[in-house]
């Protein structure tokens, strides 16, 4: 009897996704929108031909050959050669140019002359993410420049062997391992935060409209009864069609990402794909949560809007939770997107073994207990229909 | 004489109108808990709260593991100037890497630094020695730490190692400077020159605060007007049905009233409480909130066509928060972004905003710097004054249609 009962809800909720455009607009249509939106918008990895200027007092043979060499890295593009340091800044603050590289005059002479003449990069790091890559760009550029330089000086003083002189130039050399990323793609960050922080955005609010509008609808009677008057069994047969729509889309995103367009994936992907449905049903439980707790549909989903907004802060990507004032480190905690990230971390990222992130896989199961909390205020709710409606 | 009598009577009316209705668009913001809790407390509360969270701009002393198979003078010459830089702060001593992989592993570290066991003897003969770090990729800050600290090390590592040797090879001075650094370079961060992180991002958050809690509050109100089918009654009865305009305006002007004081508090004070960036003058500030505001929210009043219900304008269009943070160019810049996306941009008050904002505030532009975005705004305005007139009219004869009753 209660298959049926099941079956019953279940039929009736389908029969309610498809009366409306909001159900599917939120669900298929949101996240295949944001799937090529981000995935269009970051397909270079880093960002390329960034623009900035060269302020060339000198114009010699050397400060033209800086020229071409800046335009030869890959981050960033010369479009302007300014006359004087006032243009240039001109140009920085219209927002044309996020840096430039100035040549004082009498450049070339001085440096024949082994006067050691300066030359001065000027970045706006008010773009923190465009001044921070075409500084990195023009700083290699003058220590390949300077580099170049000393070789020829060496030589000249009689050295001949290359490793000798490079080890005279740069007695040590840095090997970095970038783990998880080693091209330090920038889209794989941004991405495989903001992909699920959509979706947890998507499934609480969709969870608590579509509790919410049986109250505000009074149909909670009848959808109870449906349910053989059993709160649980509504429930389930209620949110278990969003439940199967919501995995199918995460997983498929991470189809997507780790198979299509080859982000890379350290380690299970399946381990990963239980831990997005893990991911699911916490925050599925959060909105039921979230609607017993202010059985007003307006309240509660100005509400869930709000965590959810707040959810891409607390997954601790974009600036770290252990650099937060130590007051508001704590309530990270509250946030399944964080375990989530956790879980990506090692398991995509480091390719650590399960034992490692069972911890988080536990967290998010620890979400699954706050329905049973509020059941009872729900159920009360739902049979009151009590509705304010102002 | 006659005609310049009637249009001043069509002018007084139409302003007695438009004040009417704005003093009731008034009444009903205070009235509606929903709305009064995006407007003031989601609006007054983020700014305060994003701050709070980034309050501290970067990461210092992250935690490191060593792993120092060569065990010399040399390398511990090195971990101890690792260990001075501010960025990074060594917090364990590893005896394999192994051991250090099982710490980064268990998020107890955030990268490793390894010294292979000729280290010191490459150095001795002269050659070049190679040290390997393990950078945590879980935040770009953390990179960014490990990068910089192990750098700045490595720098002044070099500088005394390669003093050493010119000096036994017998150069040293000015000949000896010249070959160590040929042509020096200086670098000057001229905006936000602590290259912090909420000085970056907390500006753009400022401005999408804005745009976003007046584009939520006005398709709340809109759906609301809706669900309880009562657009119509605004029109003033004498009308006819005409004037539309009317109920634009003055709805449009009770939002701008509030929002000016709002924006005041959100991009003028703020920044100075907080001590983010605030190099611009407020005067130029004024001239690009007002088509800011103007543009955000007839363009709010377009859209809110589609929202029927009080509730579904959060549901539909919350992700698009981010979408606009990245049309924004600014977590991505917009030199680098698809055309396609970029020309999309220009169509959104914020785009055009938050760019503007930041070259005023952050980069002290003046106004003929940010023509492009203050002539765009301007241009929305317009646009969206337009569409909101016939999006405004569009309910009103639905709503008077019969067949409105059932639905």
């Amino acid at each position: 009897m209660k298959a049926d009962a099941l079956k019953n809800v279940w039929k009736r909720e389908l029969r309610v996704m498809f009366s409306r455009p909001i159900y599917l607009f939120s669900t298929v249509f949101v996240m295949g929108f944001c799937y090529i939106f981000f995935l269009t918008m970051m397909n270079e990895g880093l960002p390329e031909r960034l623009p900035v200027a060269i302020v060339d007092l000198d114009n010699s043979a050397i400060s033209r050959r800086f020229y071409r060499e800046l335009n030869a890295t890959q981050a960033v593009e010369v479009v302007s050669k300014c006359s004087s340091y006032s243009e240039a800044r001109d140009l920085m603050q219209k927002g044309e140019i996020y840096a430039f590289i100035l040549v004082p005059d009498n450049f070339y002479k001085d440096l024949l002359s082994s006067k050691r003449p300066e030359i001065s990069f000027y970045v706006n790091n008010a773009y923190l993410v465009a001044g921070t890559l075409t500084y990195r760009d023009m700083l290699t550029m003058s220590t390949l420049a300077s580099g170049a330089y000393q070789r020829e000086i060496l030589r000249k003083k009689g050295m001949s062997d290359d490793n000798a002189i490079m080890g005279r130039i740069q007695p040590i050399v840095i090997d970095s391992h970038l783990v998880g990323n080693p091209w330090s793609n920038y889209g794989v960050y941004l991405i495989n935060l903001l992909l699920p922080g959509v979706l947890q955005l998507m499934i609480i609010l969709l969870t608590v409209f579509s509790i919410g509008i049986e109250l505000k609808d009074k149909s909670s009677r009848e959808w109870l009864a449906t349910g053989n008057g059993s709160i649980i069994t509504a429930l389930t047969g209620k949110l278990l069609p969003y439940t199967i729509l919501f995995s199918v889309l995460g997983i498929a995103g991470n189809v997507l990402l780790y198979k299509f367009v080859g982000f890379p994936m350290n380690g299970s992907f399946a381990l990963f794909s239980i831990a997005t449905v893990l991911f699911v049903l916490a925050h599925q439980a959060i909105g039921i949560f979230m609607i017993g707790l202010f059985p007003v549909l307006r309240d509660a989903i100005s509400f869930g809007a709000l965590y959810g907004i707040l959810s891409f802060t607390y997954a601790g990507f974009t600036f770290p939770i252990d650099a937060m004032p130590p007051l508001a480190q704590g309530p990270s905690i509250l946030f399944p997107i964080r375990h989530y990230f956790q879980i990506y971390t090692n398991e995509v990222l480091n390719g650590a073994p399960f034992a490692y992130s069972i911890v988080y896989y536990a967290a998010l199961l620890s979400f699954l207990i706050l329905p049973f909390i509020i059941v009872k205020r729900l159920e009360k709710a739902l049979i009151n229909q009590n509705y304010p409606l102002k | 004489m006659k005609k310049s009598s009637d249009f001043i009577k069509y002018l007084t009316e139409g302003l007695n109108d438009m004040m009417r209705i704005c003093i009731d668009e008034f009444k009903r913001i205070f009235g509606d808990r929903g709305v009064v809790l995006i407007f003031f407390v989601a609006g007054l509360a983020y700014p305060l709260l994003y701050n709070g969270l980034y309050k501290n701009e970067v990461v210092y002393e992250l935690p490191v593991a060593v792993v120092d198979l060569s065990q010399s003078a040399e390398s511990r010459e090195f971990i101890k100037k690792i260990d001075a830089t501010q960025e990074v702060c060594i917090k364990e001593n590893c005896m394999s890497l192994e051991q250090a992989r099982d710490l980064f592993l268990r998020h107890k570290v955030r990268g490793i630094v390894y010294f292979p066991s000729d280290y010191h003897l490459k150095l001795r003969n002269m050659e070049q020695a190679t040290v390997s770090i393990y950078n945590d990729m879980s935040s770009f800050l953390y990179y960014k730490a490990m990068t910089m600290g192990v750098s700045y090390a490595m720098l002044d590592e070099m500088k005394s190692i390669q003093i050493n040797r010119y000096n036994a090879a017998g150069i040293t001075g000015e000949q000896q400077a010249q070959i160590m650094q040929a042509i020096p370079a200086s670098d000057v961060v001229l905006y936000n020159p602590g290259s912090g992180f909420s000085s970056f991002l907390v500006p753009v958050f400022l401005i999408l605060i804005i745009h976003q809690t007046l584009f939520f509050g006005i398709t709340m109100l809109a759906g609301t007007a809706r669900e309880e089918s009562r657009s119509h009654s605004q029109i003033p009865e004498h009308l006819h049905g005409r004037g539309i305009y009317r109920v634009v305006l003055g709805k449009g002007l009770s939002y701008f009233i509030l929002y000016f004081l709002i924006s005041a508090y959100i991009l003028v004070l703020v920044p100075r409480w907080f001590n983010l960036p605030h190099i611009g003058s407020i005067w130029t500030l004024f001239h690009m909130i007002v088509p800011f505001l103007i543009a955000t929210i007839f363009f709010s009043m377009s859209v809110s066509v589609f929202v029927k219900n009080r509730e579904t304008g959060l549901i539909s269009f919350l992700f698009c928060t981010l979408i606009l943070l990245f049309l924004g160019g600014f977590s991505w810049p917009r030199a680098s972004m698809p055309d396609f996306w970029k020309y999309l941009s220009y169509f959104f008050p914020s785009t055009h905003g938050i760019q503007a904002y930041i070259k005023i505030n952050s980069t002290g532009a003046q106004l003929s710097q940010i023509r492009f975005e203050y002539i765009w705004l301007w241009i929305q305005s317009g646009i969206y004054l337009i569409t909101a007139c016939l999006s405004t009219l569009y309910v009103v004869k639905k709503e008077k249609s019969p067949d409105a009753i059932q639905a």
